[in-house]
């Protein structure tokens, strides 16, 4: 399982800020960070621009539709323009340069980012994606109102805690309890204004709202010894077509899904000059692995199994981690019901192979 | 022959972007088939043209700027340091695009990608190529590789097969290697064609009557997947264990670099694994997914 990389500083330097200040707070940080909050002015919630006044937020946000990782794996970015003159083609790369905040970042969501900042990383760093990451500091807001498809807690994800942000809070009431997570968020801090120090009766009330929200989490998922027993049945066609039955392959399970990252590779071109793109892909269309002559997953059963084994067998192997958050999107938005955990609770037990 | 460790290797540009292709100028082109061309190529760039390096087996992701990417071998040899070449079947939109520049236009290519062919395995053994149409271009790199060491290695035995003697790729290779004692050649084609006097039939029935013996020696095949499919067995029947037999993977690759996710086989990655696996790597996958 994952193993915490980043330790929590201690509990001295909690300070606290009443929930009519946050606008002051986010305006004070547009002077150095554009800052991205939940939004629901597209009709979609996500991560957007904050527009300076609006905090509503603070009284709807469950979660948003589209996961944060928009914000640093965007569903489409230039990577590189390029233009032809005597010379022949001259490339300018695109760099990712803005400095950023997302507030209100939700645990599963800043885990989700830890786990696919493993293939980022590996062998070749990815420039884009890396230094996108850097230049963001998450703002963390612990759940106080979970999903009845949310099960964070089975892949050992606490809804109000994490050590995959850089600041968290904490609802207590009136006002948000704010913890360093890392040096970033310390460095955060200190270009804040409007803070007072919290009280051990904060700390506490702090801890009963984490526990309150932990205990919301009522959906469970066993996943003990999950990647051996897929393994077992990665050539259990029958069950794999059940799974698969009612699957209408539109993908949203993982366009929303914030471990997702697979991507595609596209030019635009107008007038001589163009632009590489890369945009979100998915491993539930046929498109996506169709070869000339062969395809290997072809079929639509195929295509789930790839996606239930990529994240519950295949990651874990590769970085040993489970590519799932249980932040639940999979299951709320999917228009035909199709449930992970569902799936999962019913993998056949097969002999080893 | 375990997975090779690609996380040492050189890198162009070092440090750099890894998605900023290279320019490099195509040279000369070969017809090869009716659909089907070798292109020649060299970096603009000349202290990259110095610097390149690359390794038998190894890809790139080729770009025709506004149309955009698509993964080849790297077809030459890295012992022949002239210039770079690729195969490209015509089969899709790059590479139609690809097929309309001529000499003198620029490509971007990014790379050498992937992991290679096991030289230090294949030194002293006695080698049988395997290939069928264009699945010959990678083990063209390392046929040119061995020979150009030719001391290195035992007999060399190549069979190579295409539908029609129209569909032959590298013709030219065949006459040299025809024609070099040190190598066994057979050519075949699947049915009999008018004006062909060689020999007919598929890759997999001829390997099993030339019988190359598996005796410190090693296969190493590429072709259509159907080829591959029905080799395999065959070697078995002659002896050859799952070790001994290594392939090069084709897969629909977008990065090359083991991130956009398509190119998987459970947990490896043909681009960041392979493309070089062999058999015993890959056999409990040949049924299901390849």
């Amino acid at each position: 399982m994952y193993r915490r990389k980043r330790k929590i500083l201690s509990g001295d330097n909690m300070k606290k800020i009443k929930k009519k200040d946050i606008g002051k707070l986010l305006s004070k940080w547009q002077a150095d960070f554009t800052v991205f909050t939940p939004s629901r002015a597209t009709g979609v919630a996500r991560m957007e621009e904050w527009d300076g006044k609006d905090t509503d937020f603070l009284t709807w946000y469950r979660n948003t539709v589209i996961p944060p990782k928009n914000n640093i794996l965007p569903n489409m970015e230039a990577m590189f323009r390029f233009q032809k003159d005597e010379a022949g083609y001259q490339l300018e790369p695109v760099t990712p340069e803005q400095k950023q905040i997302i507030f209100g970042i939700r645990p599963c969501d800043a885990r989700a980012l830890t786990i696919i900042d493993m293939v980022f990383k590996d062998t070749y760093e990815d420039r884009y994606y890396l230094t996108r990451r850097q230049n963001t500091v998450l703002v963390g807001l612990g759940c106080t109102n979970p999903y009845e498809s949310c099960f964070c807690t089975s892949l050992g994800i606490h809804p109000a805690q994490s050590a995959d942000v850089d600041l968290m809070l904490t609802d207590i009431g009136n006002e948000l309890l704010i913890e360093e997570i890392t040096d970033k968020g310390k460095e955060l801090l200190g270009k804040s204004s409007g803070l007072t120090d919290a009280s051990s009766n904060d700390e506490d009330s702090a801890k009963q709202s984490r526990e309150t929200a932990y205990q919301k989490v009522t959906r469970k998922l066993d996943t003990t010894g999950i990647a051996d027993k897929l393994q077992a049945s990665f050539e259990d066609k029958d069950f794999w077509e059940k799974v698969a039955a009612k699957c209408i392959t539109c993908g949203i399970c993982t366009f929303l899904c914030p471990t997702c990252y697979c991507f595609d590779i596209n030019d635009e071109i107008s007038k001589g000059s163009g632009a590489r793109f890369r945009n979100w892909d998915s491993c539930s269309f046929s498109l996506y692995t169709k070869m000339p002559a062969e395809n290997p997953r072809e079929e639509k059963w195929q295509r789930v199994r790839q996606k239930v084994c990529h994240k519950y067998e295949f990651y874990p192997r590769l970085f040993d981690t489970i590519a799932c958050t249980g932040c639940g999107r999979c299951i709320r938005f999917c228009p035909v019901n199709w449930d992970i955990t569902q799936t999962l609770e019913s993998v056949p037990e097969h002999s080893a192979v | 022959m375990a997975i090779t460790d690609i996380s040492n290797r050189k890198k162009f540009p070092a440090n750099g972007n890894v998605y900023l292709p290279n320019i490099a100028v195509i040279e000369k082109i070969i017809e090869e088939t009716a659909d089907t061309r070798t292109f020649h190529f060299n970096f603009k760039d000349e202290k990259l043209r110095e610097q390149f390096t690359f390794e038998s087996g190894q890809f790139g992701e080729y770009s025709v700027f506004g149309v955009g990417e698509a993964t080849f071998c790297i077809s030459s040899s890295p012992t022949r340091r002239d210039h770079l070449e690729c195969c490209v079947k015509r089969v899709g939109r790059v590479t139609n695009a690809m097929h309309r520049l001529g000499v003198g236009a620029e490509i971007g290519v990014r790379g050498p990608y992937g992991n290679s062919f096991p030289l230090d395995y294949l030194k002293g053994k006695n080698l049988v190529f395997v290939a069928g149409g264009i699945g010959l271009a990678p083990l063209r790199s390392l046929i040119w590789n061995v020979l150009d060491n030719r001391n290195d290695y035992g007999n060399i035995d190549i069979i190579y097969g295409a539908r029609t003697p129209g569909d032959l790729c590298f013709t030219y290779d065949l006459d040299a290697w025809e024609k070099d004692s040190s190598v066994k050649m057979t050519t075949t084609i699947d049915r009999e064609h008018e004006g062909w006097s060689g020999r007919v039939g598929f890759v997999p029935q001829v390997l099993e009557q030339a019988a190359p013996s598996a005796k410190n020696a090693a296969a190493i095949v590429c072709g259509p997947p159907v080829m591959i499919r029905f080799t395999f067995p065959v070697l078995e029947k002659l002896g050859f264990t799952p070790e001994q037999m290594i392939t090069t993977l084709e897969k629909r690759m977008k990065c090359g670099i083991g991130k956009c996710g398509r190119c998987n086989i459970g947990d490896l990655y043909v681009c960041r694994d392979g493309p070089v696996f062999s058999f015993a790597q890959i056999k409990d996958f040949i049924s299901s997914e390849y």
